[in-house]
């Protein structure tokens, strides 16, 4: 038997159209929504799928603009809101992490990495009773509070290491200047940082927009419903609108996928060391 | 003395740019957890709710959900979930990483890119699968037709088996990138002239894989094994949007049981007690986690 041998660059072409196969394969479901919100609820009910529209329409999103003011104002307050709450408290976390020698820190640090990994459903129940009795569910405050725990964590473990490997002299001269340390935090190490805090501020966005659990079960009133418990109640009732269904999804994701687009080199970089190392 | 005094002020500093976050944790989810273990030996129901006084029942909550077939098929379909998605999104994930550390053009972009699956809305997500696998104009169903594998079409989502393996294969949708993503950091901390090495010695790349990647990458192995077991085990929104844990409760795991029995059945005490056997579950694991990566010295 021969054996073939190719060039390093006729190597290179074949993995990467290997690589293309793969990744249309694989994101084929995302294709999917996309074209089939712009298909009429006729055609995607033929026998035989298509795979491009053929008449190409906007008539799902139409039906849906009037019922998505409320939805989707309700969805940014929740996210911007969670946003701003966990960026608050975990950047400073982070930073006071990982400039100075307090006692408990590894404690502190244990009490994030387990509560990162706990999940909604565990205190869905306890949280209910709690926020029943402080009179918060079909607030906005609910959803916020709540999502705010997801991301917490999950930033404080991301930023820490950045801190960490940032060099001390810069605050360190701002002290002598004059500065205090509040100041140097807010002036020289947040600057300095800036890439990794804008990355945590869109993880903590996503992971409040894409929340269903704390959403649907402390927000049951329509007029406070997010996006996303809105799509799921839609469904339920128009099972088989697969063409707005699909539309609302699209616009859905479309934070997410414009945030990843724009950030994608640092969202990569933030998931590994905010899920692993700690 | 004067800088004794400074160096406490700055340890006073310090706790206060930590502790907000850590009390917030400690308010938001720590008493929550605890609050949980109490309600789940009490008598709480829709009636009771409002009450500040409830009664104590002891074990009853337990012992009612122990003897109910439901939890103790949710029980098994969230390990059989589990175990089905570990498989599939780490091998498959594991593909990807090796594929993807090799040094072609568009490696770089395209790994990057396929982890767009991760960051979507799982609700999303699972409105995507459950239209891709419908049964009448489902495109799964046309594909599998075409190529002549099935001869009428498969009601994926309405039989209890098929509906499970659905399930697993959207979740391993969203898990795979995550896995290669993992895995692709800790094949590139592999130096390469071990490799090298080893291929002087005449090597194969079979047994390159075996006795060189595979035990250099150990400890990520056991990371993101532990991890994903954690992030799968937990699952709610995937389930509850594609089945709703049906059909019947083929597919009801303990989450989306926990989640029916306080919000549809108004049984809060039985709710919280089956959330406290998946935290038992949980916690069991992410103890095994926390003793590796504390040997691994990353904290």
């Amino acid at each position: 038997m021969k054996k073939v041998h190719f060039s390093q660059k006729q190597m290179s072409i074949l993995l990467s159209i290997l690589a293309i196969l793969i990744a249309a394969v694989f994101l084929f479901p995302l294709y999917w929504i996309v074209v089939n919100s712009f298909k009429l609820d006729s055609e995607i009910f033929a026998s035989v799928p298509t795979l491009w529209p053929k008449a190409f329409t906007l008539k799902a999103y139409q039906e849906q603009l009037s019922s998505l003011t409320i939805t989707l104002k309700n969805s940014i307050i929740i996210a911007i809101g969670s946003m701003i709450l966990s960026l608050c408290l975990s950047v400073p976390a982070a930073y006071g992490l990982a400039r100075f020698k307090v006692k408990g820190m590894k404690l502190f640090i244990l009490v994030f990495l387990i509560t990162q990994m706990l999940p909604a459903s565990l205190v869905l129940t306890p949280l209910f009773l709690i926020f029943s009795n402080l009179g918060i569910l079909n607030t906005y405050l609910a959803p916020i509070l709540s999502t705010a725990t997801i991301s917490i964590p999950f930033i404080v473990l991301m930023l820490r290491p950045g801190f960490l490997s940032m060099p001390k002299d810069l605050e360190d001269a701002a002290r002598i200047d004059g500065c205090n340390v509040i100041s140097a935090f807010l002036r020289v190490a947040i600057p300095i940082a800036k890439p990794t805090v804008i990355t945590a501020a869109c993880f903590s966005f996503v992971y409040a927009w894409n929340d269903l659990a704390y959403s649907m079960t402390f927000n049951t009133k329509e007029s406070m419903r997010p996006m996303t418990s809105a799509i799921y109640t839609f469904m339920n009732q128009y099972g088989t609108k697969w063409n707005s269904i699909m539309a609302y999804g699209v616009l859905l994701i479309l934070p997410c996928c414009i945030i990843f687009v724009t950030m994608q080199k640092h969202i990569v970089k933030g998931m590994t060391s905010g899920s692993v190392k700690g | 003395m004067q800088s004794n005094k400074r160096a406490r002020k700055e340890l006073l500093i310090g706790y206060c740019f930590i502790i907000p976050a850590v009390v917030y944790m400690l308010l938001f989810i720590g008493y929550p957890i605890i609050y949980n273990w109490i309600i789940s030996f009490q008598d709480v129901t829709a009636k009771t709710l409002g009450s500040s006084v409830r009664d104590i029942i002891g074990f009853n909550n337990y012992r009612a959900i122990f003897t109910n077939v439901t939890f103790r098929r949710a029980l098994l379909n969230t390990f059989i979930y589990t175990v089905g998605c570990l498989v599939i999104q780490f091998s498959l994930g594991f593909l990807f990483a090796m594929f993807f550390t090799k040094k072609f053009k568009l490696s770089k972009p395209i790994r990057g890119f396929i982890i767009i699956s991760w960051m979507l809305p799982v609700t999303v997500t699972a409105l995507i699968f459950r239209f891709m696998f419908a049964e009448g104009n489902g495109i799964v169903n046309a594909i599998l037709l075409n190529l002549g594998l099935i001869s009428e079409p498969v009601g994926w989502l309405l039989q209890g088996g098929t509906a499970m393996l659905v399930l697993i294969i959207a979740n391993s949708w969203v898990g795979i990138p995550f896995n290669m993503l993992l895995l692709t950091t800790g094949l590139n901390h592999i130096p390469e002239d071990i490799y090298e090495a080893a291929s002087i010695d005449g090597a194969t790349g079979i047994q390159k894989f075996f006795k060189i990647t595979i035990p250099l990458l150990k400890p990520t192995i056991m990371s993101v094994l532990v991890l994903g077991f954690v992030l799968t085990f937990k699952v709610f929104d995937l389930v509850y949007v594609m089945t709703g844990g049906g059909p019947v409760d083929a597919t009801e795991v303990l989450s989306t049981y926990s989640y029916k029995l306080s919000f549809q059945l108004f049984r809060f005490g039985e709710g919280a007690a089956v959330a406290n056997v998946l935290f038992v579950c949980l916690f069991l694991v992410a103890l095994v986690y926390l003793k590796t990566i504390s040997k691994d010295e990353v904290i």
